[in-house]
């Protein structure tokens, strides 16, 4: 399988503050990769920086072999990478298959020009593959939190991306719809996608991961299986904690 | 029907607008008044004004202080055709909507770039430049007093008031119809959250500024009919006090409607007129007014009323 993504030194500056220092890393095809931190470690800033809603102060962002740093979020969406954000974006004045036709109106969604019966049934497909079929006609402010998560996910999905990033997608989530929300993300790699996550529960992450990224202060501080990381002092100390070492292994 | 439009309300809403141009285009054969069929073209002129405004600000969010620009910009490009050039009115119409689509791109290009009040006081000040060149200009121009002599657009009143009427559905219809497409389901997720609209791949610059194009296009078209039907055009087409007033009837109707400013925009015009018997209190009693509207019908008239229809439906079908 060939690489999908390369990140090369890849520095985020505000004012004085590294945010995201000189991280390099690759993803390939079909892979699922895990990033981890704790609170500022600049993980969600490497992501907007991937997704174009940053611009890099210095560093190369490949993706397919083309250079993405600094193109504009929709830009980067209709190259193929798509996003999540932690805290859910919906269109909340509109309904569930209007905030993922949106999507599908994109011009990778392809659905320019075409007939509002055909955007509609395809917009189906992307909500029932995230189990909010019999939602659809629900204004996005009146679903449940676990449900907001889904349509994120079915709206990122409907402009048929590559690459997926998932910012905390178990966050606010209890166990119950966790485990409702994991099979899907595992049906989704199985599917293809190449997936990167950034999540900070553990034991869930590790369940769906096989490599992890650890960041701190804006570095990369490690980069191998959930096995290795629980071994590594650096992420130990700067993240998992004696304890928390086994969630790690799962 | 997943679509807010497809609602059963929204099909009866067809029906009520269907009903209302029906009774509009009668008007001339029972209204025998003069002064009233006058205040209803007024009203159809304002109605574009409203409908215009809705489509950049109800729907993608971006509040224009300076909806002025775009009516005066084409009632002086018509005005100023025709009175030195003689270029006849259907013609000054189109090119007076051309002019201020020409200054929707120019001053949206920039302004665009700016959110929330800065991109308002950026409009407002963009309006501002040109009210004071009429003053600058008034060799040409006519300055305060404006020009006076503009050929009228049909010499009966019943014929004008068929041509405003017909320009009115053919602008509001556009406008209505792209606010239900697609791409006003696009305008609208621009409204609802920007960074989410780009991140579903939505290239929201330029849905904005194709919106604040055709904003001017249509305000210019009504603006250019307006100085045809006032036989006059001076500097109170691009006055503050018009851009507010458009604003004031788009919020009374329900912005993001397009059918709710049109609703307000004749509401407003006939009710302001009806004061016209208590002159020293009218501004009193109308602001009053609005702002008790404000306060107890916040989302605006036809918000409201198809808000109370759809509950009526509900309660109806649940009993």
């Amino acid at each position: 399988m060939g690489t999908i993504l390369e990140v090369q030194e890849l520095t985020k500056y505000f004012g004085g503050l590294g945010a995201v220092r000189n991280v390099s890393f690759t993803l390939n095809e079909g892979e699922m990769l895990g990033i981890i931190g704790p609170n500022g470690a600049g993980k969600t800033t490497l992501f907007n920086l991937l997704t174009g809603f940053l611009k890099p102060s210095g560093g190369k962002i490949i993706f397919k072999k083309e250079s993405i740093a600094g193109l504009k979020p929709y830009d980067i969406v209709n190259k193929g990478i798509a996003r999540t954000f932690q805290i859910v974006r919906p269109f909340h004045q509109l309904t569930a298959l209007e905030n993922v036709e949106i999507s599908c109106l994109s011009q990778r969604g392809m659905g320019k020009g075409r007939k509002r019966e055909e955007i509609e049934e395809k917009t189906m497909k992307f909500l029932e593959s995230v189990g909010l079929s019999g939602k659809e006609g629900m204004l996005a402010k009146d679903l449940p939190h676990g449900d907001l998560k889904r349509l994120e996910m079915a709206r990122a999905l409907a402009t048929e991306p590559e690459l997926l990033l998932l910012d905390e997608p178990f966050a606010g989530l209890g166990l119950k719809e966790i485990s409702s929300l994991s099979p899907l993300i595992q049906k989704l790699s199985q599917e293809g996608h190449s997936i990167m996550i950034i999540e900070h529960k553990l034991r869930e992450l590790m369940k769906l991961v096989k490599r992890v990224i650890t960041l701190h202060f804006g570095e990369k501080i490690a980069d191998g299986t959930p096995e290795e990381l629980s071994r590594n002092e650096k992420v130990i100390q700067a993240y998992l904690g004696k304890g928390g070492s086994a969630l790690a292994t799962g | 029907m997943p679509r807010q439009e497809n609602r059963s309300v929204f099909t009866s809403e067809r029906i009520g607008l269907l009903i209302v141009l029906a009774i509009l285009s009668f008007i001339p054969f029972y209204i025998k008044d003069r002064a009233i069929v006058e205040l209803i073209i007024l009203a159809n002129i304002y109605a574009v004004y409203v409908a215009s405004w809705d489509i950049l600000c109800g729907y993608t969010g971006q509040v224009n202080f300076g909806h002025a620009l775009f009516v005066g910009g084409g009632a002086y490009a018509a005005g100023l055709l025709n009175f030195y050039f003689k270029v006849p009115p259907w013609l000054t119409i189109f090119i007076g909507g051309g002019v201020a689509a020409l200054f929707g791109l120019i001053i949206g290009t920039p302004c665009l770039r700016l959110r929330g009040p800065y991109f308002a006081l950026a409009t407002f000040a963009a309006a501002a430049v040109p009210y004071g060149l009429t003053d600058v200009y008034w060799e040409i121009t006519g300055g305060l007093d404006g020009l006076y002599g503009i050929s009228p657009i049909w010499p009966t009143l019943t014929g004008k008031y068929y041509f405003s009427l017909l320009l009115t559905v053919l602008c509001c219809g556009i406008v209505y119809a792209g606010g239900r497409s697609n791409r006003g389901l696009i305008l609208k997720s621009i409204r609802e959250d920007e960074i989410g609209a780009m991140a579903s791949g939505i290239n929201t610059t330029r849905y904005k500024l194709v919106a604040f194009v055709v904003s001017g296009f249509f305000a210019g078209v009504a603006g250019a009919f307006y100085s045809h039907n006032q036989l006059h055009v001076g500097p109170e087409t691009l006055s503050v006090n018009l851009s507010i007033l458009v604003m004031i009837m788009s919020v009374v109707g329900g912005i993001g409607t397009i059918t709710g400013p049109i609703c307000g925009a004749y509401l407003l015009t006939i009710f302001n007129e009806m004061l016209r018997e208590w002159e020293e209190l009218r501004l009193l009693i109308y602001t009053a007014i609005v702002v008790l509207m404000l306060i107890f019908v916040p989302k605006g008239i036809v918000p409201a009323l198809t808000d109370g229809i759809l509950r009526l439906f509900k309660k109806r079908k649940g009993g």
